[in-house]
């Protein structure tokens, strides 16, 4: 493999189909990583996508999609087509094809000089078809929209279909000819006798009826198995394969020559071989279904993309693709529109329904200046916008993006699963080796009875001979230990979950965030900002000898009018929003770590702490207690006298978020200790822990010192979440071992932390580690039912109650409870696109409530 | 060494290996024992499918694996 710099690595999202179990990850991994110029490669089965770290100058992405299609999958790149005016010959289709491949993220270009078309398959994770357009129309030609180009969610969506339709089809013609087989198989019994033809009993027909089902819908597993083993990789087709071959074939044998010792015409198992077909193609196709409705979160997110925009060019309104508008566009947006990208309202005024993007339950107001986000619902008024971020750029798209990464990569848990999954093919090979040579030359002589049948099933086995014994046990080993649900369980439950999340601004950056948010013990608050609204602001007012708090109030804010300090603005602004008349002050001192001096109306006003107070010989007795008691809440006072007398004080301080008591309760509920980390003193600091109940405070650490705090934690051997601003936080949450971005907005992409939550609330905290804690629940069911089932069922397949029942599992009794695990384990995941997270149940009324 | 010649190298361990276990087994059963012949040639037959299942995705990387470190330690030394 080449060993390029790591600056010159690109990563690449390639959409994968055609997969269907954890061999199949491993196959295309391995196809992938055989490339020269890969240094990485991970697939996510349930996501149907590669994510790939490679050297351009190394590795094309044709020679990846070659990869992939030599081992058997097919890549769905989303595709463009436009009508190109101006193209003048072979020179003009080599300029074309030369400039668009450049491009980083296109796989292939196609110019039709007959047509005038060009057609691009690109990948969108890298380039965009406005992209595309541009470099051709910046060529000097003319770009029209055909509009007939498919994203790769539509390509997906069609080959699913199609492999739907496929499925269904093998559905059609094997169960109905399987129906019959099995009639014809067990006519002689019950009353079946009576009802059905003789003919339909003969071991003819009923090789002339499985024949069809093994060759037609069975000859898929046939092939994909032989296309496999070429390459050096083993998939669950192999076991299929060989337990459809083998039932098959032995009984062809005891058809044409019943003395072969086989177990003779009583041991013909077609409705063996044919009810496998059934069975498998029916797991299939039910997984086929149910597979794109796990990540029904991300289809959501790509349907909210606008596909129009009206803008203004000039004094003229046009309607343009929404991908070739511009920064600095002004859009027009009426009511039931899409806004179609990202900007800042000029003018006009509305509701946006942005719960789609953010999460938020209630419509946004919007008027001049306020933020819009592309994708979101205008709902009443009509306004203009300016376009701010377009393309790949808007909040949607980098949602989407960070979704799609989060749900291409793997957690821990299921690189493990994936791996032993991989290995247990061979190892189930082996061990039907193993199972057959047992009883080839031992199980045989030791408990074979001629009483022996087939489980749940009136077939008697007497005529079996020692060979015909050891392959049946054998092959049902082969079918019954399929690992499909294995390959399913943890990606599909990852995929629900990380979908879940964003349906609420709840962004993990990859299955192992939410692997260890589901974790965490400890839960460290940055103070400013976080749990408080981190503006500062007047919270209480007193006053002595009869003038009115007002006064007091208007005193402080003309002493402050001048100051740039927060405390001195905070003053300021709570006089404004009070109504009072602040003058500007005719002299203004400000006295270093004291306070300040100003003269207004022919008097002297002095505004600051005791220690000016005192200098200048204003008494506070009458004001101390309530100081005292204030400043042990954590408030800053600040006295103000006027003409050497005192007047009264002035008590500011950072006013906490609505919603951070509420979250440390919650957290306390859920089990987590909750830490506060601050800059701010310690009597301040405690103050506001007493008033939200938190457990331990981390007072005066500086902010570089952050990430030692949590350093330290760890150190006492638990499980850190670190919750802050993604960007003045950004060491302390990359040192913990979940870092929440609270409050990003819509730049998730300029976020650091493992999880970016959208909307500025500390319950989204909360929300955060109940997702995780559903979706590694879900991982945990789902594993249960995939590799508890194989536990509990290799044993019985290998002939472990035949010593004592004289009993075996029949191959299409395995195949029933092979699919039943899958299904099983399918639906278990669906059951997570009902889940709420608790502390959203019911947030919808109580934001009502509080509006 | 080649690609290719690592193939057929591969190919010729795998198919190897695996009729040597079903020349065993055909030996074994012919030799110690009392077994029809379909049991015998049918047994032989099914190990050496099995075999060459668990052999043909094993013995290709773990041989370009050995291959690629013999020629590092030959151009390092």
């Amino acid at each position: 493999m080449a060993e390029g710099k790591a600056e010159d690595r690109q990563q690449v999202t390639i959409p994968v189909a055609g997969m269907s179990c954890a061999a199949c990850v491993n196959k295309v991994e391995k196809a992938l990583k055989g490339l020269t110029g890969v240094e990485e490669a991970t697939v996510n089965l349930a996501a149907s996508k590669a994510g790939v770290s490679f050297d351009p100058a190394a590795c094309s992405l044709a020679d990846m999609e070659r990869a992939i299609k030599d081992v058997g999958y097919e890549v769905p790149w989303s595709t463009v087509e436009v009508l190109v005016l101006g193209m003048m010959g072979t020179h003009c289709e080599q300029n074309i094809t030369k400039a668009v491949s450049a491009l980083p993220g296109v796989a292939s270009v196609r110019v039709n000089l007959g047509t005038d078309s060009v057609s691009v398959e690109y990948s969108d994770a890298l380039t965009s078809a406005a992209q595309i357009k541009n470099t051709i129309r910046a060529l000097g030609y003319q770009v029209e929209d055909k509009g007939q180009g498919e994203d790769a969610l539509d390509r997906e969506r069609r080959l699913r279909q199609r492999e739907i339709r496929r499925q269904f089809v093998n559905l059609l013609i094997a169960w109905p000819l399987g129906a019959l087989v099995m009639l014809g198989t067990f006519r002689d019994y019950w009353v079946l006798s009576d009802i059905l033809p003789a003919f339909l009993a003969e071991k003819l027909v009923l090789w002339a009826l499985t024949t069809p089902i093994v060759l037609g819908p069975g000859r898929q597993f046939f092939v994909n198995s032989l296309n496999g083993l070429r390459r050096g990789v083993t998939d669950m087709n192999l076991l299929y394969a060989t337990g459809i071959g083998a039932a098959y074939l032995i009984a062809v044998i005891n058809t044409f020559w019943p003395d072969a010792g086989f177990g003779g015409e009583k041991a013909t198992f077609y409705e063996a071989a044919a009810l496998l077909v059934a069975f498998i193609v029916l797991g299939r196709y039910l997984e086929a279904v149910t597979r794109g409705r796990t990540s029904e979160a991300i289809r959501k997110l790509m349907r909210l993309q606008p596909k129009r925009a009206r803008v203004l060019r000039g004094d003229e309104e046009m309607e343009i693709p929404a991908d070739e508008v511009e920064v600095g566009d002004i859009c027009l947006v009426r009511p039931g529109d899409s806004i179609p990208v990202d900007g800042i309202v000029l003018d006009g005024y509305s509701a946006v329904d942005e719960a789609m993007v953010t999460g938020e339950s209630l419509p946004v107001e919007k008027r001049a200046g306020d933020e819009v986000i592309g994708g979101t619902i205008n709902k009443t008024g009509a306004f203009r916008f300016r376009a701010t971020r377009v393309g790949k750029d808007t909040a949607l798209s980098q949602i989407i993006k960070l979704v799609e990464e989060a749900q291409t990569g793997k957690a821990p848990i299921q690189a493990l699963a994936d791996k032993v999954a991989g290995h247990f093919i061979l190892a189930v090979h082996a061990l039907a080796l193993a199972v057959f040579l047992f009883w080839f030359f031992v199980g045989f002589d030791l408990w074979f009875s001629p009483d022996s049948r087939l489980m749940l099933t009136p077939y008697q086995l007497e005529d079996l001979g020692v060979f015909g014994l050891a392959l049946l046990i054998s092959v049902t080993v082969l079918i019954i230990s399929c690992p499909c649900a294995v390959g399913l369980a943890t990606p599909s439950a990852m995929m629900a979950g990380t979908g879940k999340g964003a349906e609420y601004g709840i962004l993990f950056k990859g299955p192992d965030a939410v692997e260890a948010t589901a974790k965490v013990q400890v839960v460290v608050f940055d103070k400013t900002g976080t749990l408080t609204k981190g503006e500062p602001s007047v919270t209480d007012v007193a006053a002595l000898d009869g003038r009115g708090e007002a006064e007091v109030l208007r005193l402080a804010a003309i002493a402050e009018k001048n100051s740039e300090h927060p405390l001195g603005e905070a003053i300021v602004r709570g006089a404004r929003q009070r109504g009072l008349d602040i003058a500007t002050p005719d002299s203004f001192q400000a006295i270093t770590g004291q306070g300040v001096q100003v003269q207004s109306d022919g008097q002297t006003v002095l505004l600051g702490n005791r220690k000016l107070m005192a200098e200048r010989d204003i008494p506070l007795d009458s004001l101390l207690p309530e100081a005292e008691r204030l400043e042990t809440e954590g408030k800053t006072v600040m006295f103000v006298a006027a003409g050497g007398q005192p007047l009264g004080m002035v008590a500011v301080a950072d006013t906490l978020k609505e919603t951070s008591a509420q979250a440390v309760k919650e957290l306390h509920r859920l089990g987590s200790e909750v830490v506060m980390l601050t800059g701010d003193n310690r009597r301040t600091a405690e103050a506001i822990a007493r008033q939200l109940g938190i457990d331990r405070v981390l007072a005066e650490v500086l902010p570089e010192d952050k990430a030692q705090e949590v350093r330290e934690l760890q150190a006492e051997g638990k499980v850190v979440a670190m919750v802050g601003d993604g960007i003045n936080d950004a060491p302390a949450l990359a040192q913990a071992d979940v870092g929440m971005a609270i409050g990003s907005g819509t730049d998730v992409a300029k976020e650091t932390g493992h999880v970016i939550l959208i909307r500025d609330d500390v319950l989204d905290v909360i929300a955060a580690i109940q997702v995780g804690r559903a979706t590694m629940r879900l991982v945990r069911q789902n594993l249960f039912w995939a590799f508890g089932y194989n536990t509990a069922a290799i044993p019985l397949g290998a002939g472990i109650l035949y010593p004592f029942l004289a009993q075996v599992v029949s191959p299409e009794l395995a195949a029933l409870l092979m699919a039943t695990s899958s299904l099983s384990v399918t639906m278990n995941t669906l059951r997570m696109r009902g889940y709420k997270p608790r502390i959203k149940r019911g947030s919808g009324q109580r934001r009502e409530a509080r509006s | 060494m080649r690609r290719q010649q690592v193939g057929r190298l591969s190919a010729a361990l795998y198919v190897g290996v695996s009729s040597l276990a079903a020349g065993v087994f055909l030996a074994g059963t012919t030799f110690f024992g009392d077994y029809a012949w379909v049991a015998r040639v049918g047994g032989a037959a099914w190990i050496f499918l099995l075999s060459m299942i668990i052999l043909m995705p094993t013995v290709t990387p773990w041989l370009k694996k050995r291959l690629a470190g013999q020629q590092d330690r030959s151009e390092h030394g």
